[in-house]
């Protein structure tokens, strides 16, 4: 028999922080939508300020969280040392809100936001490191948090050397650069994290077994493929070898959506709930996204790009992250306040944890509104993108007001031990 | 000689529920096997529907302590296995039905 964690649930108030500051984050950064003008372009400081806003604040702050708790349960090992999770959450925050000031005011801060951004995410991977040295069954889901982590080693680096160059510190071709430092992180990180993660989650939460895992493997190993010779095309100045690379990572993404249609064909649990309708919207947005992507290897519409992006960002990866939230905080508050229950008085069932209206208003609001102001974007009309802002923001408070919920349940149990 | 069926046994680990999906331990169909011998010692085999399982030393205590209440049981170990890895069609039918929507599910 394989070893099992020992430590799959580490303290309830050292992840509680991780959500509710993701949560406000994603609230604001939606509502800074209206403050944007999408036609200035996505090398807009107030766009580039923006997209570090959610990347760091919503996306990593909420991946950072829950990798608390899912690192021990998908490498099936303990973490290394788990408190050090409390420094990240504070380090990161302070960053971020440095960043922010740099990028819409004083770029001359920007390179001490991008340092705390550093630290936190310095500490983050060696904590992740030495874990993955304990694990002992090599998994693709290992070899995902592998690789991912050491992207995302590289993309920190460039961006505080690229937040150097922005203060006038040293000299960088930021446009080349820049592309570096977003397929790193969105390519390298984020999808790569997502479809390691992706192939222990959905499954368990589907009840999915004895599934063919080829399509992923192929998938892996092409993104990996792909962003190594996305960065080796920088550092080597041969540009066509991007278009390889794009190319490679898009098919990696084919293969992926290939797999998690396989996954859900062969599902046990069919309901279609708050989790899997966000299922549905994530998978469709990366569809949707990845069709986008390959038309703008042969046009230069720069509508095209944004529409990609924000299909990618705003569709995919929020829808998968909200999603998934309905699924983490109510375990995680479950098994802090009424684990302990168990067998002595009658405990609610997870399901029963979640705010039942509120997760449905905030689904239809964020679907329909994200769906408009994407198409607004690449119809290039800003009436229709901040209509679908409009809805997207009412849909991002009922998320704030929904992850509330379910980080208060059963608070008065706690109070009263 | 022990009194103890392991109808009883199945029965007590009934009493244990997974949180995430609603269903007791025993019609999901992930208690394998009991043995019991004849000083009442028991050992239940299980599994859990996923190696990933976060709950996964909290079910197997749970377990123990639900069969450590049957009247005049000795001691009892829980042991979970991987092979044959559980699947759906393990469940009862009345799992299958609900999980695929075919029943209303039941709170």
């Amino acid at each position: 028999m394989l070893s099992i964690s020992k430590d799959f649930a580490p303290p309830f108030k050292m992840i509680e922080p991780f959500f509710l500051i993701g949560s406000i984050f994603y609230f604001l950064g939606i509502l800074f939508l209206f403050f944007l003008n999408p036609q200035s372009g996505y090398l807009d400081f107030n766009i580039v300020g923006w997209a570090h806003w959610f990347m760091l604040g919503f996306v990593m702050m909420i991946i950072f969280g829950a990798m608390a708790q899912l690192v021990p349960v998908v490498l099936e090992v303990g973490h290394f040392s788990v408190d050090m999770y409390y420094v990240i959450w504070p380090s990161l925050l302070l960053g971020t809100l440095l960043m922010m000031l740099g990028f819409l005011w004083s770029p001359a801060v920007l390179p001490y936001g991008g340092m705390l951004v550093l630290i936190s995410m310095l500490v983050f991977l060696v904590e992740t490191f030495m874990t993955l040295k304990k694990a002992e069954r090599v998994t693709l889901t290992v070899k995902s948090v592998l690789f991912s982590n050491v992207f995302l080693t590289i993309a920190i680096v460039i961006g505080f050397l690229m937040s150097l160059a922005l203060s006038g510190g040293i000299y960088l071709d930021l446009s080349l650069w820049l592309g570096v430092h977003v397929v790193l992180v969105l390519g390298g990180y984020v999808t790569l994290t997502i479809i390691g993660l992706s192939m222990i989650l959905i499954p368990m939460f589907g009840l999915s077994h004895g599934f063919d895992e080829t399509a992923v493997k192929r998938s892996f190993d092409l993104m990996v493929g792909g962003v190594s010779l996305y960065l080796f095309s920088a550092i080597v100045g041969w540009s066509f070898l991007r278009y390889l690379a794009l190319v490679a990572m898009y098919v990696s993404v084919g293969f992926y959506i290939f797999q998690i249609w396989i996954i859900y064909e062969t599902r046990a649990r069919k309901a279609h709930d708050i989790y899997a309708k966000s299922m549905y919207v994530g998978f469709g947005s990366l569809s949707v996204s990845t069709v986008l992507g390959i038309v703008t290897l042969f046009s230069e519409s720069e509508q095209i790009v944004l529409a990609a992006a924000w299909f990618l960002i705003m569709g995919f990866i929020t829808f998968l992250i909200n999603g998934h939230l309905y699924k983490i905080i109510p375990f995680l508050v479950w098994f802090e306040r009424y684990s302990p229950l168990v067998g002595k008085e009658k405990v609610p069932m997870l399901h029963d944890m979640l705010p039942d209206k509120k997760s449905k208003y905030q689904f239809w609001f964020s679907a329909i509104g994200m769906t408009i102001a994407g198409i607004g974007l690449l119809v290039g009309n800003n009436t229709m993108f901040y209509g679908g802002v409009s809805f997207f923001t009412v849909g991002a408070g009922f998320m704030l007001s929904s992850v509330w919920f379910m980080l208060s349940f059963g608070k008065e149990l706690k109070n009263k031990e | 000689m022990c009194n103890i069926e392991k109808e009883q046994v199945f029965l007590a680990t009934s009493t244990v529920m997974d949180p995430e999906v609603g269903f007791n331990l025993f019609e999901m169909g992930l208690i394998y096997d009991a043995i019991i011998d004849d000083e009442c010692n028991i050992k239940v085999i299980m599994t859990l529907s996923t190696r990933a399982c976060p709950l996964h030393q909290m079910i197997t205590q749970w377990v123990k302590e639900a069969v450590e209440k049957i009247k005049g049981v000795g001691k009892v170990e829980v042991e979970v296995v991987w092979e044959p890895e559980w699947n759906i069609s393990m469940a009862h039918e009345h799992v299958k039905d609900m999980l695929a929507g075919v029943l209303p599910p039941t709170s």
